[in-house]
Order: structure tokens, then C-alpha cells, then sequence
């Protein structure tokens, strides 16, 4: 029987490790999640203890961002001053750089080495032909059967060692008292936190491999205490008493502030001089041509401004799932797959059905896709088996030679005669969604209200009052080769997938006559009858947007090639002003989507700083330097402030979950990231390991977070959320919301909201719902401070 | 700062262009001067013939190709300058090495690509596990020189002649016990550069170099062997040592095939893959296809090449498998059969290997397996038409064995003026024991035999391990 006190403490020692996602859904999420409940300043303390990790950005950086003004020099003397830190900023930087680091030897090094060997064999998904035996019960018992023949460890019999996992930890802790439990476990863990972060995702998301080969974190444990015993490794970790300079850490945290308050600083004075330009403009209610929505991402804002400029079009954010819990099943592959936020459980199942007299299309592709699996099973049989992989490699090398070539020296040609962007069986079916079939639901089927719900939240959510001809659903998707951290450019909204899906999905039931009737007669929102909901695809590398009309009737495809043509333009002027480039910038864009050599094929989410939730004229004709989540919110048409609470619990969340990955691969790229790209291995189908293995990579690679080696992209700042909407609606949401409260009140991320009944005035957020006026002649007015008192008495 | 940086890459991109340049002009002298490149020499030091010229090409298309593709890959290194010039130095070392005709320079070229080599493994500097590697692999190689040395000073100093033509042509000259002497040195010297069991472990450990210089040492490194062979091919006729070539290329080509299907990371495959396919070189060399070797070792090339500089797209979600199917309807096992033999025929007449019953009987027989192979999947597949199952298969061995026997024949003939290069031995009992052995490996792979044996598992996963020092050895802090 299991020691439930065991149990307890390996849950509890779980919270010092994160998750590690698999790189073919790689969700940016915070790898400190597990400290969430603690002040960021104290989370840090220790997590970089456990971890071994440094958790401010190196001072190089900080240099950087001096030099360049992006800290601004009074905010770092006035924060210096406040903690009472009388020197010159540059004598603190020099002292930051005197503190080094440098490289010790690992004193467990025989362990690491014997658990990476066996975790990377027995989790292995798929890359290896002959997989480790026994894998189907588990990872104790398979390791437990082998174990005899590993001559890493003394001779042993099997008998030797206990039959299950649960046996061998109370065996090998019996002498232990209940109170080192924890203290044993959580060293053991933060040991290898990739190996046991993906132990921790696999358990958590029960994926299919998980169900066929099954491992928990108990048995990596026995496993590893086994070992340690047997080869006379450390089971107790002694104290190291390792000392932390406080000084520095306090150093490092002031610039840290000093950095993050310059931006908001910078944030608040562009947008506050935009309310003064464009206040006179408002209560204007022409219908634009096409209106357009796309994902929060902080890749939109580019897009955006430069479609706006194009023509009449209006252009909104909304979380790129487009308010469907969704699981998608590929047409190509028939693998099922996310496509909502990680934090969301999937109600619905979507699928590809043939559109009206497109049979014979849908049939012959799929024909296609089985002789594509074929190819691949063929080549790998080959390469594999004795003796044909010396007969293939005599037979194929030359063409192998001539595509060496062709990939290296022609790139942008071959992403252009592949048509990589064209739509595939988009254009012969359409998504159809249905209940999650896991639920044991009799009838799949999905009644009106839900579909008018879905559509309704989406404009609830939008704030949306008309709708021109043309609405286009833009989901995003990336394209690049030869790179193992390609999810990570997709939409993480639809958990690292593209979310072209869930754009044609809620075009489809916008679309359905039942819905508009309803949203008519229900809800009052009517739906002009020539306004037609398109799906699209943004493709971030290219900046090219692929329109997925196949079914849009003759007379609007008019309409409809007009705004192709200003996309076109737009994709010219996108791509020119984010490559730099002044001549064939498309053509540029074209070459890092395809070329198998390109590790910064685009920044993804890199440089995010702020979340903006306000109207577009908030920030309209604003260049945000992609900086910035957006969020389209109208508070008038949100009495309630139910959809400001929806925002807050989802959109926000996953901000905040991606600025902190960010943040942490950033400053420590070693430990929070994935290294450098140009020493990568990829391992078992689903990760990456530095050079010759050891343990599996938990982040994003240095080439998404850095121009080069040294000089920084990404500033690593705290995420700054920005709310237009009326100080008391925020305050209740977030007395409702205990754990939003707890984020802020932690400093994991900074709220300011401007108050529109206030003149739009920007409050920041303390701690304690303590709101302080961003410029200093605002104090706060008393009814807010009766609000305080409220949030007392509630709590 | 950035003026230099600018002037860097100009000077980069220049370099790249100038290796482009020399290849493309190596190969057409090449197509040019085809049948009758004539010999060029230099005071004893420097020799210049067709073979040198088309290991020539086939070194600036490589070095060329890894320029071009790091260009980008290794944008923002550190050590991107230092990068570009250990690669220069590692291929100018090849480039010389062709052309020496001097033992001496013979000896310092291959000491030289060994050291640039290492160098590469060791790029970064400030990671400790990449100095470890790139020690462990500097080792092998300073012992693959020692011995390069000894069986080359033998032969110098017993003959007193020290260039490489007159030593291979007077050989046969020497006492039985001098030539074994220095074949054997010459081949540990060449197994080491290959990689061979039970030499493999600085090739698993060497993946602290970046991917481009992975591809350049599974192209253009470890190969050499094969070069080095075919130079004192004399030697090991005189020596009677090709048998041993035989038998260590076989078993290691059969046993790091096996080892490779239990990697689960990509490059320690492909390293694996690499070991196998130099067995089945060496293995050439030592069936007498000398020529056979280096057509192997530049298809090899651009096939390892190819699968290192693409290894980021391993990626990929799938769903757990059942183990492949492996029964066969006699209709099919008769077309496979047939199509073997159809291919094992065309092979012969394309290339004139094989039709006596000699050591090229081995390669005949693998070409017909290999195409029993194609056969054998292809008509078992069910998404394929019978239209499609008839005809891809001759479709693809007739192209496959095509391209080959093209090279085949035109190295054959850039190799001619080399002595002792393409020379079939007669079958002797020991190679037809062994070609058994080949045999029982091949259907113990195809008939998932060796699933039943966990501690073989162990145990190969074990020899397959990288070099402790490099894994997990050090943390910062």
C-alpha cells in the first residue's frame, strides 16, 4: 500500500517543477507556475535555489537597455533613491557585472547520466524503430526488468529489487522522517526538470503515448533513489547553504522595475496623447468595407495598422480560438489536436466534411494522403533495414546531392512553385462541430443555442454594433522549415496550432440562417443580409493572407477581390517594415519561411511587453513596435462587465502565462530556455536535448529571444495590462476573482486601467487593490477608497 | 563594430563564392578532360591526377554547400568567425591531403583534418561538455595519426623512399612481416577516422559541434578512410590483410545497423547510420572495390549530409504503433523474387560487378535484396493500385541503379591510373561464412527477431552511450 504521506509529498514537490510541452504543441506557459501563489520576488528566491537558475536578465542586458534609454534615467534614480541606494546607475552596474558566474561540475553526474539514458529511451515517441521492452508497463517495471543488464550499475538480480514502485520508495525512505520527504523529492526532481516537466505533462494531458506507456513522477522517483542507493549517490541533499547576494538581487530587481515602469511610462504617454487627437473624431458610425478580426497576438498589431491604411477597414482582436473550445481532427493526418487555450477543457469535436458536389475531391486527396504516408513509411523501412540501407543510399545519393542544392541555394524559389501558402482541402470541405466524444454523449449533435452562443459571445466580446459586407475570422499560422520549434510561431491561443480552423469554423455558424434568426429574434443583433463571415489565415512569416472562400457566392467574390488586392499591399508594407528591407521584402519573408538554414525564420511573440483591452481608437494609427497584445472591448456595451471578466480570466491569463515564458527563457536560457538552435538533437519525436543528450529542453530557443549571441530582441519585462473600461467594474471583477487579485498582488503582471468616466485618467494597480494615479496631480477619490474598505469587509 | 561586421560577412561571402567557383571548375575540368586527365607533379612533394581532382569536387561542394547554409544557421554566433576558420583550415587539410605525394605531408595533412575536427566538436569554448567532447575526439585522432605514422615510416625507411607513388609501386619488395606491420597501422588509422567498433565513441559524442559541422564530418571526415585505403591499396594486397577489412567492416556495418534502430535522438541516428555505412565501405575496400568504396563515400555524403542539415524536422506527433505486418502472399514473394533478379542483372551489365563468381557476388547480392525490398513493400501496400505496384518498382531500381552505375563507372575510370583499386578476389571460405552471417542479420532485422532479446536492447544501448565527460557534467551557476 502506498505511504500516503509519500504521496503527499510528491504532489507538494511537484509544485518546483514546470511542464514541459511536447515541440509539436508547444504551449509558452510559465515554468514558474507552480509559485504562482508567492510574490514574484520570493517565487524567484526559490525556484532559482531549487533550479539553479539565474532569474534576472544578465546585466549585459540591462546595459543594453540603459544605453539605449529604454530605462529611463530619472524613473532609475527615483526607484534607486526610494531603496535608498545612493550611487550612480553606472557604479551599480559595474558592480552588477563584477558579481560572475561560472561552471562547477555536476556532483551527480553518474545519476543524471543513468536516469537521462533510461527517461529518453522509455519516453520516446516514436523516434526509435526498437523500442525499449516492456514499455507497456510502465516505466518501474520496464526499467526494472533491464536493470540487470546495465552495466552503469553494480551486478545485481532482478529479485533485488522491489516488484513496484510504491515497495521501493518505502523501502528506501523507511529510515527517513516524514518532514525530509518533501526535501528528498523536490532535489530529486529539479535535478533533471525537463525530464520530470514532461513526466508531469504526460501524466497531466493522459496523451495516447501516456496511455500506451505509462510513467508518473512515483516511479521516476523509485527509479532514481534506487539508483543513488545503489551506486552510492546522494539520497539527502546536504545543505549547500549556497548564499544568494541579496544585495545584487536587490540591484537587479530595482533596474528590473526601472525598466518595466520607463515602458508603461512611454505606453501611457502614447496612448494618452492619441485620446486627445482622436475624442473629437468619435460617435462616427460609417460602415467600413470589410472588417476584419484577428488574434490578440502581438504579431496582429503589425498586420493591422498596415491593412487600416489600405482602405475603409476596420480591424479588431480576439483570442485566436475564436471562442470555440475546440478539438480539431486533421483531414490529412486523422490526428486530433487541440485548438483552444491549454486552460480550457475542449467541449467540441471538430471535423472535415465534404462541401456539396465536392465527393470525389475529398476522395482522391485522401487517396493522396495515404500514398504520402506511404512514401514516408517506405523511405523510413529503407534507410532502416539490412541491408537495403546501403543498397538506398548507393541508389538515391545523387538526388539526395541535388537537393542539397536546391534547398540551400534557391529557397524563396521553392516555397513559390510549392505553393506552400495555397489552400489545401480547405477549398473541397467544410468543419463541422460536434460534442467531444469522450464524454459518452449518445448524440453528438450540437443544439442551435450553443451555436448562437458561440456567435453571440464572439460579437459580446468584440463590441461590435454593425457589420459591413465582408467580415473576415484571421486565424494565424506560421511556416518555416527544418525547425524543431515551429508550433511555438503558431497560435497559442489554439495551443500552438494554426487557427485557421477555428476561423472557418465560427465563420460557418455566423453564416447559418437558423443563427442569424436567432441572434435576431433572441438577441436583437441583426445581421445585414449581404454580410458574409469569411475565414482566413494570417501567415506570420510572410505576412500573406490566405482567404478561404471557396464558398462565397459570385457577387460578393467582387467585393471580395478588391480587399485581396489591398491585402497584397498590405503584405508589401507589412513585410518591408518588419524585415527592414527596402526591395522584394515579400520575397525575403519567402526565403526565412522556406529555408532549411534559417533559425529566426520570424520573433514570434518576442518583444511582448503590454495587453491593451480598450477599443480599436485607443490605439489606432499607433505604431506599437508589435509590442503589444490587443484586445477589442467596448465598456459601454458591457454594463455588466461579464465580458471584461471573461477577457480577464482567459485572454489575460494567457498573456501572462506567455510573457512569463518569455521572461524566464530570457534571463536564463540555459534552464527556462532551450539553448542555442545550432547544437540542437531532437529527441523522441517531441523534444530537443543540447549536444549529446542529457536532459530534455523545457523553453524557447536563444535564436526567439536574441539578435545574436549577446545582443538582446526580446526585453524581458513583466507583462503590463492596460484596461479602458470604469475603475469600479474593474475592482469587482477582480474581488470576484481571487486568483487575477493574487497575480497582481504577487507582481507577476501590472494592471493600469483607464477610466473613461474619469476622463480617461490611468490608475495603477498596488497591492491591495490600492489604485495610485499614473501622473501625480490624480489621487485616488474617495469613493474609491470606499471600495477598499468593501474589499475588507469581504474578505 | 558594425563596419567590421559588415566587412566580415563581405569577406565570408566572398570565401563561399570563391569554393563555389572551385568546384564548379573542378567538375567541368572534369567532364572535360574525362578518360585522360593528365598527371601533374611537383618535386616529389605534390601529385595531381583524376583522382585528386574529384576528391577535389566533391570537398568544395561540400565546404561550399556548409558556407552557404551557416551562413544563415550561424548568424549571431559567438564563434562564427572562429567557426569559418577552423572549416577553412579542415578543408584545406582534405584539399592537400589528395594532392600529397610526400609522406610527410601526407602524415601532417591527416594529423591537421583530425585537429581541425576536434576543433569544430570544441567550437564553443565556454561550454564545458563541448571542450570534453572535443578532447575525448582529439584523442582518437591523435592516435589515429600515431599509427598512420608508424605504417607509413616503416615502409619509407625500409625502402628509403619517401613519396607516395614509389612506395605503393614497390611493395611487393618488401618482407612479408614489414608490409603486415604497416597495413595493420594503416587500417586501426583508418577505422579510427571511421568510426569503426570499437572506435565509434568520438562519433557519438561529437554532437557539441553545430549541426553544419556535423554535416561536414559524417561528409567529408569520416569518410577519409575510404581515401586512405584505396592510396595503399598495394599494401594491403602484399599484406594479405583485406580479409580483416572484410570482417570488421561487415560486423560493425550489421551491428550499428541494429544499434541505430533503438537511438531516440536524431543525431546519435545518424551517427549510427554513418558507423553501419562505413562498415559497408570498409567492407568494400575489403572485398578489393576500391573504386566501389569512394562512390559509396561520396553517395554517402550527400545522403548524410542531406539528413543532419534537415534533422530539425523531426518533430512530429504520431500515434503509438503496432509493429509492422510481415506476411507475404506467394504472388507477391514471386515478384519480389523476380524483380531481385531483374535488378541483381541489370547491376551486372551496368557495371560489370559481380558476373564471375567472385567477392563481387557480395555486392550483387545486396543490390538484389535491396530491390526484393523495394518490391516486397511496395506490393504489399493497399493504398497503391496494381497498376502502381507493377510498375514503380523497376521504376525506381531501374533510376537507382542507373545513377549509381553512372558514377561507378565514371570514378572507375578517374581511379584508372591507380593501381590495385578495383580488383574482385576470389570467394574464400571465410567470406562465404560471413556472407552468411550478413545473411542471418538481415532476416533477424526483418523478422523482428531481436525484439525478443531485452538484453541485447541493454546492451546496445549501452556501447551506444556518448562519452560520459560530455554529457551532464558540468552546471553553471
Amino acid at each position: 500500500m502506498i505511504n500516503l504521506n509519500i504521496k503527499n509529498s510528491i504532489k507538494e514537490a511537484s509544485q518546483v517543477i514546470g511542464k514541459t510541452w511536447p515541440l509539436y504543441s508547444f504551449v509558452t506557459s510559465n515554468p514558474l507556475s507552480g509559485y504562482e501563489q508567492m510574490p514574484f520576488e520570493i517565487a524567484i528566491k526559490h525556484a532559482g535555489k531549487h533550479l539553479n537558475a539565474k532569474m534576472f536578465p544578465e546585466t549585459s542586458l540591462y546595459r543594453q537597455a540603459w544605453e539605449k534609454g529604454d530605462i529611463d534615467k530619472n524613473q532609475l534614480l527615483k526607484l534607486l533613491e526610494e531603496y535608498q541606494l545612493s550611487e550612480s546607475p553606472e557604479y551599480y552596474l559595474n558592480e552588477m557585472e563584477s558579481f560572475k558566474t561560472g561552471l562547477y561540475k555536476n556532483k551527480n553526474h553518474e545519476l543524471d547520466l543513468i536516469m537521462a539514458k533510461w527517461l529518453s529511451a522509455f519516453i520516446d515517441e516514436g523516434l526509435a524503430e526498437w523500442e525499449m521492452p516492456n514499455k507497456n508497463q510502465g516505466f518501474y517495471k520496464a526499467w526494472r526488468k533491464l536493470a540487470a543488464y546495465d552495466n552503469d550499475i553494480p551486478k545485481l538480480h532482478i529479485n533485488d529489487i522491489p516488484k513496484t514502485s510504491t515497495e521501493a520508495l518505502d523501502e528506501l525512505l523507511k529510515n527517513y522522517s516524514k518532514a525530509d520527504y518533501t526535501k528528498i523529492f523536490i532535489a530529486h526532481l529539479a535535478a533533471l526538470p525537463g525530464w520530470t516537466g514532461y513526466i508531469n505533462y504526460r501524466s497531466n494531458s493522459n496523451s495516447e503515448w501516456q496511455q500506451a506507456y505509462p510513467i508518473t513522477l512515483q516511479d521516476y522517483l523509485a527509479v532514481r533513489l534506487w539508483v543513488a542507493q545503489k551506486i552510492k549517490a546522494e539520497i539527502f541533499p546536504k545543505n549547500d547553504n549556497e548564499l544568494t547576494n541579496t544585495a545584487i538581487t536587490k540591484l537587479q530587481l530595482t533596474f528590473l522595475k526601472a525598466w518595466e515602469k520607463s515602458w508603461q511610462n512611454k505606453l501611457v504617454n502614447q496612448l494618452e496623447t492619441k485620446q486627445i487627437e482622436t475624442s473629437s473624431l468619435k460617435n462616427q458610425t460609417n460602415i467600413s468595407d470589410a472588417q476584419l478580426v484577428f488574434c490578440i497576438d502581438t504579431r496582429s498589431e503589425l498586420i493591422r495598422r498596415n491593412i487600416e491604411n489600405k482602405g475603409n477597414y476596420e480591424t479588431f482582436g480576439y483570442a485566436g480560438f475564436f471562442g470555440i473550445a475546440m478539438d480539431y481532427e486533421n483531414l490529412n493526418d486523422g490526428l486530433i489536436r487541440k485548438s483552444c487555450p491549454p486552460i480550457l477543457n475542449s467541449s467540441y469535436h471538430v471535423t472535415e466534411v465534404a462541401q456539396e458536389n465536392k465527393l470525389n475531391e475529398v476522395e482522391a486527396n485522401k487517396q493522396k494522403n495515404e500514398v504520402e504516408k506511404f512514401k514516408n513509411y517506405f523511405l523510413k523501412r529503407m534507410k532502416n533495414m539490412l541491408p537495403s540501407a546501403f543498397g538506398y543510399v548507393e541508389g538515391s545519393g545523387i538526388f539526395y546531392g541535388m537537393s542539397l542544392i536546391a534547398r540551400t541555394l534557391k529557397p524563396a524559389y521553392f516555397y513559390r512553385l510549392n505553393k506552400k501558402n495555397a489552400p489545401d482541402f480547405e477549398s473541397i470541405c467544410e468543419p463541422q462541430i460536434e460534442k467531444i466524444r469522450s464524454n459518452n454523449h449518445n448524440n453528438l449533435n450540437i443544439p442551435l443555442e450553443e451555436k448562437v452562443a458561440i456567435v453571440k459571445s464572439a460579437f459580446d466580446l468584440l463590441g461590435w454594433r454593425n457589420f459591413a459586407p465582408l467580415v473576415l475570422f484571421v486565424g494565424h499560422g506560421s511556416h518555416s522549415v527544418n525547425n524543431p520549434f515551429g508550433s511555438s510561431l503558431d497560435c497559442g491561443a489554439c495551443a500552438a496550432s494554426p487557427g485557421r480552423h477555428n476561423a472557418r469554423m465560427l465563420a460557418k455558424l455566423a453564416n447559418m440562417k437558423a443563427v442569424k434568426q436567432a441572434l435576431k429574434e433572441h438577441h436583437h443583433i441583426e445581421i445585414p443580409k449581404n454580410t458574409i463571415f469569411i475565414g482566413a489565415e494570417h501567415n506570420t512569416t510572410t505576412d500573406e493572407i490566405v482567404i478561404f472562400d471557396s464558398e462565397v457566392s459570385n457577387t460578393q467574390k467582387e467585393a471580395l477581390e478588391k480587399l485581396k488586392f489591398d491585402l497584397l499591399q498590405a503584405q508589401q508594407t507589412a513585410t518591408k517594415e518588419r524585415l527592414g528591407a527596402e526591395i522584394n521584402s515579400v520575397a525575403l519573408a519567402q526565403k526565412k519561411a522556406n529555408n532549411w538554414g534559417e533559425t529566426r525564420p520570424e520573433w514570434g511573440l518576442a518583444k511582448n511587453a503590454g495587453f491593451i483591452v480598450g477599443p480599436r481608437e485607443l490605439t489606432k494609427n499607433n505604431n506599437l513596435e508589435g509590442r503589444c497584445f490587443l484586445h477589442s472591448y467596448n465598456w459601454e456595451m458591457d454594463e455588466s462587465g461579464k465580458a471584461l471578466e471573461g477577457i480577464m480570466q482567459g485572454p489575460m491569463v494567457v498573456t501572462q502565462w506567455i510573457n512569463n515564458h518569455y521572461y524566464f527563457s530570457t534571463v536564463d536560457n540555459q534552464v527556462f530556455g532551450s539553448g542555442t538552435k545550432i547544437t540542437h538533437n531532437v529527441t523522441g519525436k517531441f523534444g530537443v536535448v543540447q549536444g549529446n543528450g542529457g536532459d530534455v529542453k523545457i523553453g524557447l530557443p536563444l535564436q526567439s529571444l536574441m539578435s545574436s549571441d549577446s545582443e538582446m530582441y526580446h526585453q524581458p519585462l513583466r507583462l503590463s495590462v492596460m484596461i479602458q473600461a470604469p475603475l469600479t467594474r474593474v475592482t469587482e471583477i477582480l474581488l470576484r476573482n481571487e486568483h487575477l487579485k493574487n497575480l497582481l498582488d504577487n507582481e507577476w503582471i501590472y494592471l493600469m486601467v483607464m477610466d473613461p468616466l474619469d476622463k480617461n485618467g490611468v490608475y495603477n494597480y498596488g497591492k491591495n487593490l490600492n489604485w495610485k494615479g499614473a501622473h501625480k496631480h490624480k489621487i485616488m477619490n474617495t469613493q474609491k477608497v470606499n471600495i477598499k474598505i468593501d474589499a475588507a469587509q469581504f474578505a | 563594430m558594425t563596419v567590421k561586421n559588415s566587412n566580415l560577412k563581405f569577406v565570408s561571402k566572398g570565401i563561399t563564392a570563391i569554393l563555389w567557383l572551385f568546384f564548379a571548375a573542378n567538375l567541368i575540368f572534369l567532364i572535360l578532360n574525362f578518360k585522360n586527365i593528365p598527371s601533374w607533379e611537383y618535386e616529389r612533394i605534390i601529385k595531381i591526377n583524376g583522382f585528386t581532382i574529384l576528391i577535389w569536387t566533391v570537398v568544395s561542394f561540400f565546404s561550399a554547400l556548409i558556407r552557404s547554409y551557416s551562413f544563415n544557421y550561424l548568424e549571431g554566433f559567438k564563434y562564427q568567425t572562429k567557426f569559418s576558420l577552423i572549416s577553412i583550415g579542415f578543408t584545406l587539410s582534405i584539399l592537400l591531403f589528395v594532392m600529397s605525394n610526400h609522406i610527410a605531408l601526407l602524415i601532417a595533412t591527416w594529423f591537421f583534418m583530425g585537429f581541425f575536427m576536434s576543433r569544430l566538436i570544441g567550437v564553443d569554448s565556454k561550454w564545458g561538455e563541448a571542450q570534453e567532447a572535443s578532447k575525448f575526439a582529439f584523442k582518437y585522432f591523435l592516435v589515429g595519426t600515431f599509427f598512420l605514422s608508424l605504417g607509413l615510416l616503416i615502409l619509407a625507411f625500409q625502402l628509403d623512399i619517401f613519396t607516395l607513388n614509389n612506395i605503393i609501386d614497390k611493395v611487393d619488395d618488401l618482407p612479408k612481416h614489414i608490409t603486415l606491420i604497416s597495413a595493420l597501422s594503416i587500417i586501426i588509422a583508418a577505422i579510427i577516422q571511421s568510426a569503426i567498433y570499437p572506435f565509434h565513441r568520438w562519433l557519438l559524442s561529437a554532437m557539441t559541434s553545430p549541426t553544419p559541422a556535423s554535416a561536414l564530418m559524417h561528409a567529408g571526415f569520416v569518410n577519409g578512410s575510404g581515401i586512405l585505403l584505396a592510396l595503399f591499396s598495394t599494401v594491403l594486397f602484399a599484406s594479405n590483410t583485406l580479409i580483416i577489412l572484410f570482417i570488421i567492416g561487415g560486423l560493425t556495418a550489421v551491428i550499428a545497423q541494429f544499434t541505430k534502430l533503438l537511438q531516440v535522438n536524431v543525431k546519435q541516428k545518424l551517427a549510427c547510420s554513418t558507423i553501419a555505412q562505413m562498415g559497408f565501405m570498409i567492407m568494400q575496400c575489403g572485398l578489393g572495390f576500391f573504386n566501389a568504396a569512394v562512390v559509396h563515400l561520396i553517395l554517402h555524403g550527400f545522403y548524410k549530409a542531406y539528413l543532419f542539415l534537415s534533422s530539425g524536422e523531426q518533430i512530429e506527433l504520431i500515434k503509438p504503433q503496432k509493429n509492422p505486418n510481415i506476411t507475404i502472399k506467394p504472388m507477391q514473394a514471386l515478384v519480389v523474387v523476380l524483380f531481385g533478379l531483374m535488378g541483381a542483372f541489370l547491376f551486372n551489365y551496368l557495371t560489370g560487378k559481380g558476373t564471375d563468381l567472385n567477392s563481387g557476388v557480395f555486392l550483387t547480392l545486396i543490390v538484389a535484396i535491396t530491390v526484393g525490398q523495394v518490391t516486397y513493400n511496395i506490393v504489399k501496400e493497399q493504398s497503391l493500385s496494381v497498376f502502381q505496384k507493377a510498375f514503380l518498382p523497376p521504376a525506381l531500381f531501374l533510376v537507382g541503379i542507373a545513377t549509381y552505375a553512372f558514377m561507378y563507372n565514371a570514378v572507375t575510370v578517374l581511379m584508372s591510373d591507380m593501381p590495385m583499386v578495383a580488383e574482385p578476389l576470389s570467394l574464400s571460405a571465410i567470406q562465404i561464412v560471413f556472407g552468411a552471417v550478413f545473411l542471418v542479420g538481415f532476416f533477424v532485422m526483418k523478422l523482428g527477431i531481436y525484439r525478443k532479446y531485452p538484453w541485447l536492447y541493454v546492451k546496445l544501448l549501452n556501447i551506444s552511450q556518448p562519452s560520459k565527460k560530455t554529457v551532464l557534467m558540468y552546471k553553471s551557476k
